[in-house]
């Protein structure tokens, strides 16, 4: 972002700042010199000389003080400074966007909904502490129940990290059946990588052992995997200048961590991605739009409080579209049960309503696709299914 | 290079099209939306600078205030009959003063080098923000968001527990909210005076605004006299604090006044609600309120702010549905409940998301259709037909076909 006239105005700022403290220190050292110049003056007077002597030189300082003026010395530079000071913000706000909840709805959250959302932000990020330090102090007790399946999920990634991968494995054989419902090879891929482990590090018979044990089971589904592990056997002990070396590449454990991650949290019923992140991200994108529209609805903030549905689109980057929107080309309108897309015979899409227009309601009826030179029937329209 | 007859084709397609509709607005550059958000940054900025500023002030106003005492200090000793030994005394006395106010000017100014520092950093920040680095600076963001929140509702502790484990210090505002909290911990227990005296040090600027803080808080005062049964404190108490305020507030004014005919055990609601417990919380709430205006900060957490703006973007009717991936925020009941009261999403243009991969069907990945008029993305048919033989099986019902007989959809 081009921020270097704010830098600018920001740094003329701290010049003034620097320019009124050390004038203020020349002041206050002028005045202490002044001060101390008497003084002495007062000490080396003699105790002889008259009474008056010492009154004279305290008259003295007084004029000498007010001709100084410090404090109108002061005025100048702080002047200028106040001037900075007021100038910087009003930049501030012609730059930036000034109120950003000019768009925010006059409705309250539900303090205890949000907290347990955010507790499970935390907590499936990783930062337990934080999570339950903020349990704490919020009270929302409840809230804790999202923790233990998050921590025993760490707890796996953890083990990964130092390349245990018991606390996996044993996690995938608890959900054997579940994963192979979802057609999850993850726990094949565990078993791979722990077998080349032990290949590496426990040698050729124990590697054996661990395929018949482990790895048979899965031979028949997957087959050319099990017969390239078998081959590595071969290699023992200089796997890394063997056809199979890039089995020893550590991506293999990231990528594999990912995968987990995410079959753990599917299995939860939850989403890869903290749902918070991705709301805020979501509303960030959002929001400029929403803001500008609010500058053109001036008036009707009323209107804004009630609305259902927002009156133009927020264009959102394609991460956040979870769901397929059809628009007929036609007719603009959304397409519902009751007014399905249709697929034309050339390959077009249209809404039902408007192929039923355009064909003047008759299925026979050939007419023009209006997006190409081709004719079609409306019988012969078949609905999609996204 | 030939093109394909199949890009001819989505070209046409294309091209027509936007004969057909409205000529949409070319979408904003992913540069052109990363500076639009950055555009929402301004509390970032100003709480820091506005922070930077009241020290400054106030600085300046110790300064002024000690050297004219010292001034004043000269005067009356040159205007007084004081001894020799009386005048040196007092000179000496100016001279240390004079050097206090030197040290603490000094101290000053690096409490104000430090705040500068804090406006700098921030300033830093926001130039850092990059396309390359969005996922690690959305990831700050996110955090400088949930500190926020923390620091709002008064979680101090987790404030300061997730600023540091992320070393975000420099970009929240912990030190200007702990000078919050001292006032609202004393609200709390029913102590008026952090705030009064709050009032006073920002004084001008609440005049300003026209902000009636003081006077609720010096109502609550009187209220706690009558509550007390102090009827005659509470009547000079009135004199002295509340009258002033006549002119612009006498209604409330009268309503409080009378609270001395009916006392604090009246069963008269209109009266009865000023003696209850919560006044304390609406004026922890006020307080609260004025604060952010004075920093120039948003008066809801920011994260309510973009929490609002992002369940809108996303709901629409197909959240709702039983089939609502997980991936989608609204497939939570949480979330759900939140966007309850929001406003749906509209859309101009179509959007396919493959029901297999979960990614857009677009020019690049166009939808295919199957002969049972189910749409899927090229990448997926693709890999299936690789997969089994060119053999394709619909996996929402069953229907098995040949990958040759499916149908390219042309999405305008």
């Amino acid at each position: 972002m081009e921020l270097n006239s704010i830098k600018d105005a920001f740094d003329r700022v701290t010049k003034k700042q620097k320019l009124s403290f050390s004038k203020s220190q020349e002041v206050i050292e002028q005045i202490g010199r002044e001060i101390e110049q008497a003084f002495l003056r007062l000490q080396s007077e003699q105790d002889s000389a008259s009474p008056s002597a010492h009154k004279l030189i305290l008259n003295e300082l007084k004029t000498k003080l007010k001709d100084i003026a410090p404090l109108s010395h002061l005025e100048g530079t702080q002047k200028e400074l106040n001037v900075g000071l007021s100038k910087y913000p009003k930049l501030l706000e012609k730059s930036f966007n000034p109120d950003i909840s000019k768009a925010y709805r006059n409705i309250d959250f539900d303090l205890h909904t949000v907290n347990q959302i955010i507790a499970s932000h935390f907590y499936r990020e990783g930062q337990f502490d934080i999570g339950d330090c903020f349990i704490n102090e919020s009270q929302e007790l409840e809230a804790a129940a999202s923790k233990s399946p998050f921590l025993e999920m760490f707890q796996i990634l953890e083990a990964m990290k130092c390349r245990n991968l018991e606390p996996a494995l044993g996690w995938a054989a608890r959900n054997h059946d579940q994963l192979n419902q979802n057609g999850s090879d993850i726990e094949l891929k565990l078993h791979r990588l722990q077998f080349v482990e032990i290949l590496q590090n426990r040698g050729r018979d124990e590697a054996l052992k661990y395929a018949r044990a482990f790895l048979a089971p899965f031979a028949t589904k997957h087959m050319a995997v099990f017969q390239k592990l078998m081959a590595c056997l071969l290699w023992a002990g200089r796997l890394d200048s063997s056809p199979y070396a890039e089995l020893l590449s550590s991506i293999h454990w990231d990528k594999l961590s990912a995968e987990l991650a995410q079959q753990f949290c599917n299995l939860m019923g939850q989403s890869y991605e903290s749902p918070l992140s991705v709301t805020i991200a979501a509303g960030v994108q959002g929001l400029p739009t929403l803001l500008k529209l609010m500058n053109v609805m001036t008036g009707k903030k009323q209107e804004w409080q009630t609305m259902k549905q927002l009156p133009v689109p927020v264009d959102l980057d394609k991460e956040f579209q979870f769901h397929s929107i059809f628009v007929c080309p036609v007719s603009r309108d959304q397409v519902s049960e009751e007014n399905p897309p249709m697929l034309l015979t050339c390959g077009h899409v249209l809404c039902k309503q408007s192929i039923t227009k355009l064909s003047k309601n008759n299925s026979t009826r050939r007419f023009k696709c209006p997006y190409c030179p081709a004719e079609v029937e409306a019988g012969q329209c078949a609905q999609l299914y996204f | 290079m030939s093109s394909s007859p199949m890009e001819v084709d989505s070209q046409l397609a294309n091209g027509s099209s936007v004969v057909a509709a409205a000529p949409a607005t070319a979408p904003p550059s992913k540069s052109g939306k990363l500076a639009e958000s950055l555009k929402l940054e301004h509390q970032l900025l100003r709480v820091p600078f506005e922070h930077y500023k009241k020290t400054i002030r106030s600085n300046h106003r110790a300064v002024e205030k000690e050297i004219s005492a010292v001034i004043s200090g000269v005067s009356a000793a040159a205007d007084s009959e004081l001894s020799r030994d009386e005048a040196v005394d007092q000179l000496s006395s100016l001279v240390s003063r004079l050097q206090g106010l030197k040290r603490k000017s000094e101290d000053g100014s690096r409490t104000e080098h430090l705040q500068a520092q804090k406006c700098r950093a921030r300033l830093e920040h926001l130039e850092s923000a990059e396309l390359e680095n969005m996922s690690e600076w959305n990831n700050t963001r996110m955090k400088r968001i949930l500190v926020d929140y923390m620091l709002r509702m008064s979680y101090y502790d987790t404030a300061v527990k997730l600023a540091e484990s992320s070393n975000i210090q420099d970009l929240v505002d912990i030190d200007v909210f702990l000078e919050a909290k001292k006032v609202i911990d004393a609200l709390q227990t029913k102590e008026i005076g952090p705030a009064l005296a709050w009032c006073a040090d920002n004084k001008s600027r609440l005049k300003k605004s026209k902000s009636k803080f003081e006077f609720q808080l010096r109502l609550q005062e009187f209220i706690e006299l009558v509550r007390g049964d102090n009827n005659m404190r509470a009547i000079s108490y009135a004199r002295k604090h509340l009258a002033p305020w006549g002119a612009t507030h006498m209604k409330e004014l009268q309503r409080v006044m009378a609270t001395l005919a009916f006392r604090s055990n009246t069963d008269y609601s209109f009266y009865k609600v000023l003696f209850e417990e919560k006044q304390w919380d609406i004026l922890a709430d006020q307080f609260k309120q004025e604060f952010c205006k004075l920093y120039g900060m948003t008066l809801q957490p920011l994260l309510n702010i973009y929490l609002q703006a992002g369940l809108s973007a996303l709901k629409t009717p197909f959240c709702y549905e039983d089939d609502c991936t997980k991936e989608d925020p609204l497939s939570q009941e949480a979330f759900r409940k939140l966007a309850q009261p929001l406003p749906y999403s509209k859309q101009h243009h179509s959007k396919l998301v493959c029901y297999i991969t979960k990614e857009l069907m677009d020019t690049e990945n166009p939808p295919l259709v199957l002969p049972n008029g189910y749409v899927y993305s090229t990448k997926a048919l693709e890999d299936m037909a690789k997969q089994n033989n060119g053999e394709i099986t619909c996996p929402r019902t069953g229907f098995v076909c040949d990958y040759t007989e499916v149908l390219k959809a042309y999405i305008s």
